[in-house]
């Protein structure tokens, strides 16, 4: 609502009361809009820091500005191509620095941005070198050709309005959530099945598409393209948009080029302290809204809850007994110290083993093996049959194997329903779906109360319970947990471990770290002892008390 | 900060005190921040200084819009400008890119653009509103390349460059300069002008035994590279490009470091030479607290003559238009006319400076480099 009035209110002013000089600066406003649209799904949902959004719009203003001013050619031939080069850019540079950590990959992009901005200087002969190429017509198609003024203002603002909702579905689609997922926590994205890599190039290419449709509209309104479309100031520009308009959000890249843009505006009369005086404007606003435009907003005004979806089932994965996992030989060395020294386990259907060992034994190691999280320097894995040795971990994943964390990893913006669906993403097709089965997953969990309560601030025992659900939204096939005991109080325990004896009788095999002895061995139908990477102990329960091996290495008295 | 305000006040002054003159209004629209602050600080203000001593009976109104270093914000600037009445012309950025986008939206208003921009491309868009109050890199250039070879007898000119549109339409000019001489440079190498040390160029440059250092920089670069020559022992003599002749760029420097430097330059107003251009530098200490320089000149011939046609009746941008395009005008610098382009100055000096202090001596003339004022 307040949108739409907010939209009317824009139109008004375009249509009624805007000068020719507001009309442009409202044009260029719309053109940061675009481009900050793709930076925001790259940045703001993806959470990768790309400084090459600037050198990808300066791309697709150097694509419309020769072929426009040399060939003049019309929009039907500029505006795609002006797409088309930033894509074929973004496509091999993201392959090659996507996996970077994030101020490596900050650092990489920006050299893309050094390299584009040191060819269009040095190749005078195609792109005009430092003077540029002057004399770009303005945007025509067909033959009609959009006048300065209100025309080019609409051109700009339907291109505006057309990215803007492509841009919001993407953000409120799966590929959004999705990414968001990958922003919060990588490693448990790709636990839950999410080809992090795939995501981000895929962000990364659509970042640059919006980078490079703004870049040719820019270059119509601007008439001439030469190399200060590649410089810093137009990443900083569209960096600060996003950031004082909200992370992520679509309307936020709106809300922060209308300001942006407007703002040295107001000031410009103050000559040279306006610079002073926009300063202080920015930072003011930061201070005020440290969450952006949009996160201001939702403060002062929470959105009302959304309608819950009713609960589904998600299909299961077929029916199968015996082996689920199996692991030879498993051997991991950080450095000098051996951490797995050929550790071998076998995982089964409707069996629970419990995973115990001293602090430095290698039990997280294990877990972080079997799920792809390490790659092993030795050994062969295999889920349900099939070879999965150093696989990535969204394949592990993908093949029915789930796991927890010891501290549990949920997003704090994201409602519980939210943070369950997100497992879901990689399974279903629509968003609505995901939600729906999550909803079952959090009920079966008994936890369906919380589901449309935020994560942040869930006690230890619930956020627990949460990424339980979390983990078994997915129907995996083996399920690994990492001290899901710690922090829970007795009655706690005892529900956690029905819960857990429960998934086992459904064909569940699970593999459960723990060091509460009290809690583990009633609930274990067999124990794997590990001291120093070694296997000392695989048995049952009972007679890991007796083990004297066990005993000296781990329980001390406890046993004796 | 103080001047800064001192020159925001004289600005304000003169809106405020201001009855348009025959209703037209004359916005400056020039770089007050990012690397070309100080000369467009220059233009503002011989801008300014020439609307304040307008011709008797009128008054000059201007509204000061920095326009950064972008194109966009250029355009933006005179779009804001065009938007505020009549215009009778606009003193308009010397960066070149800034102008380039400018024409476009100058003809579709109809309004002159008078300005310093040595940038060679602007006159050549085939566009009848951009007016050069500067002598072009063809004619700078020319003689650049013609005391290097002519005066001092160099004939193994190392040659150092920006890597910006000035930089690069220098280095196309000096190329055919030189050529027309019979001399080919030693050595050609353009610099970023965020470039925090220039000695490896200058040590490349040194190691091809040229005979003359001729640089073709920015202000700032132009310091750090003498400052670095003069550590480093240079032993060959400098040619600099027309930001050396600046006071700002000569105060970066010790007077020591400026033995043996000379510079291209359309004029010189601190190095004197006749009493109306003494006036000048004397009014313009006096409004700015600053030492004015050829860009401030140039901008203050530019808006007289504008000045000079509508006392002479102009009524109109076109008035002032036609005006300057046929019109000659007897400036502090030099005569001006148009080549029909909008390339309004033909002269260019060198100066020298003898080590003593950090006012250089006029040394040389090369006036009606094209011949075209007659």
């Amino acid at each position: 609502m307040a949108l739409a009035l907010a939209a009317g209110g824009l139109l008004a002013y375009a249509l009624l009361w805007a000068s020719p000089y507001g009309l442009r600066v409202l044009t260029v406003a719309g053109v940061y809009a675009l481009a900050s649209f793709g930076f925001q799904i790259i940045f703001g949902l993806g959470g990768a820091l790309s400084l090459a959004q600037g050198a990808f719009f300066g791309l697709g203003a150097y694509v419309t500005g020769i072929l426009g001013s040399r060939y003049g050619f019309d929009a039907s031939v500029t505006f795609p191509l002006s797409l088309l080069a930033p894509l074929l850019v973004a496509l091999p540079v993201g392959l090659a620095v996507l996996r970077l950590d994030s101020h490596y990959f900050a650092l990489a992009t920006l050299g893309v941005a050094q390299v584009l901005h040191l060819l269009v200087v040095n190749l005078p002969d195609l792109t005009g070198g430092a003077n540029g190429v002057p004399g770009v017509p303005p945007f025509a198609l067909f033959g009609w050709s959009a006048p300065r003024g209100l025309p080019t203002t609409a051109l700009v603002w339907g291109m505006v309005a057309v990215g803007g909702l492509i841009g919001w579905r993407v953000a409120r689609g799966r590929l959004g959530r999705s990414l968001a997922l990958v922003r919060d926590d990588p490693m448990a994205a790709a636990c839950l099945g999410l080809d992090v890599g795939r995501l981000r190039l895929t962000a990364f290419v659509l970042s640059a598409l919006y980078a490079g449709a703004a870049g040719a509209l820019a270059v119509h309104t601007q008439r001439v393209v030469s190399p200060e479309v590649l410089e810093f100031p137009v990443m900083v520009t569209i960096l600060t948009i996003a950031v004082v308009g909200g992370r992520g959000r679509m309307v936020g890249a709106l809300l922060g080029a209308l300001l942006l843009i407007h703002l040295p505006e107001w000031f410009r009369g103050l000559e040279r302290s306006y610079l002073i005086v926009y300063g202080a404007a920015l930072l003011l606003v930061i201070l005020l809204a440290p969450m952006g435009l949009t996160g201001l907003w939702a403060r002062l005004f929470p959105p009302p809850g959304r309608p819950l979806p009713d609960p589904v089932e998600p299909p299961a994965r077929p029916a199968r007994n015996g082996e689920r996992l199996r692991a030879e030989g498993v051997t991991k060395d950080f450095g000098g110290v051996r951490a797995l020294d050929g550790v071998s386990l076998r995982l089964e259907a409707g069996v629970i083993v419990g995973l115990i060992g001293p602090n430095g034994s290698g039990k997280t190691t294990l877990i972080n093996a079997l799920s792809g999280l390490e790659r092993v320097d030795s050994g062969r894995l295999w889920i349900d049959g099939r070879t999965m040795t150093n696989a990535r971990p969204d394949r592990i994943a993908r093949a029915g194997l789930a796991r927890s964390f010891q501290a549990a990893i949920l997003p704090d913006d994201a409602t519980a329903l939210e943070a369950v669906a997100a497992a879901r993403l990689p399974l279903d097709r629509r968003v609505e779906w995901a939600e729906a089965h999550a909803r079952w997953a959090l009920e079966r969990l008994g936890v369906g109360a919380l589901a449309d309560r935020l994560c942040h601030g869930l006690p230890a025992a619930l956020r627990r319970r949460v990424e339980l659900a979390r983990a078994l939204a997915r129907r995996p096939s083996v399920l690994l947990l990492d001290e899901p005991a710690a922090g829970l109080t007795d009655a706690e325990k005892a529900e956690l471990a029905a819960l857990l004896r429960a998934l086992a009788a459904d064909g569940m095999a699970l593999l459960v770290v723990e060091h509460d002895m009290e809690f583990l061995l009633p609930l274990a139908d067999r124990v794997l002892c590990l001291d120093r990477g070694r296997r000392l102990y695989d048995g049952a329960p009972d007679g890991v008390r007796r083990d004297a091996g066990v005993i000296a290495a781990y329980l001390g008295g406890v046993g004796a | 900060m103080r001047r800064g305000v001192v020159s925001l006040v004289v600005g304000l002054m003169t809106v405020a005190g201001a009855a348009r003159a025959d209703g037209l209004s004359f916005p400056v629209l020039v770089p007050l921040t990012g690397f070309l602050s100080l000369e467009g600080t220059s233009q503002r203000n011989g801008a300014l200084l020439a609307l304040k001593e307008a011709p008797a009976g009128l008054v000059g109104a201007a509204e000061t819009i920095d326009t950064g270093t972008s194109p966009e914000a250029a355009v933006t600037a005179l779009e804001r400008a065009a938007g505020g009445g009549p215009v009778g012309a606009v003193a308009a950025s010397m960066l070149g890119t800034q102008m380039l986008a400018m024409l476009p939206l100058a003809a579709e208003l109809k309004v002159p653009l008078v300005t310093v921009s040595g940038t060679a491309a602007i006159t050549e868009q085939n566009n009848p509103w951009v007016f050069r109050f500067f002598p072009g890199d063809a004619v700078t250039k020319t003689a650049h390349a013609r005391y290097v070879v002519e005066e001092l007898k160099k004939s193994r000119p190392a040659v150092i460059y920006q890597t910006t549109a000035y930089g690069q339409s220098g280095k196309t000019h000096l190329d055919s300069a030189f050529r027309a001489l019979n001399v080919t440079p030693v050595f050609q190498e353009g610099v970023d002008p965020t470039a925090k040390d220039l000695l490896p160029v200058l040590t490349r440059a040194l190691a091809t035994n040229p005979d003359v250092l001729v640089l073709h920089l920015h202000a700032g670069p132009t310091a750090l590279l003498l400052k670095q020559a003069a550590t480093s022992g240079l032993s060959i003599p400098v040619v600099a490009g027309s930001a050396m002749h600046q006071p700002s760029t000569a105060a970066l420097l010790e007077p020591a470091e400026l033995k043996g430097v000379c510079a291209e330059t359309a004029a010189s107003p601190v190095s004197g030479g006749n009493p109306a251009v003494e006036t000048f530098t004397a009014s313009y200490r006096a409004a700015f607290g600053k030492e004015p320089d050829a860009f401030a000149l140039g901008q203050y011939d530019g808006m007289m003559m504008v000045l000079a046609a509508v006392k002479a009746g102009a009524k109109t941008a076109e008035d002032v238009r036609k005006a300057l395009s046929v019109g000659r005008h007897d400036g502090l610098a030099m005569r001006y006319a148009s080549d029909g382009k909008g390339n309004m100055a033909h002269s260019a000096v060198i100066v020298c400076y003898d080590g003593s202090n950090r006012v250089p001596t006029l040394v040389k003339r090369y006036d009606n480099v094209t011949g075209v004022v007659k």
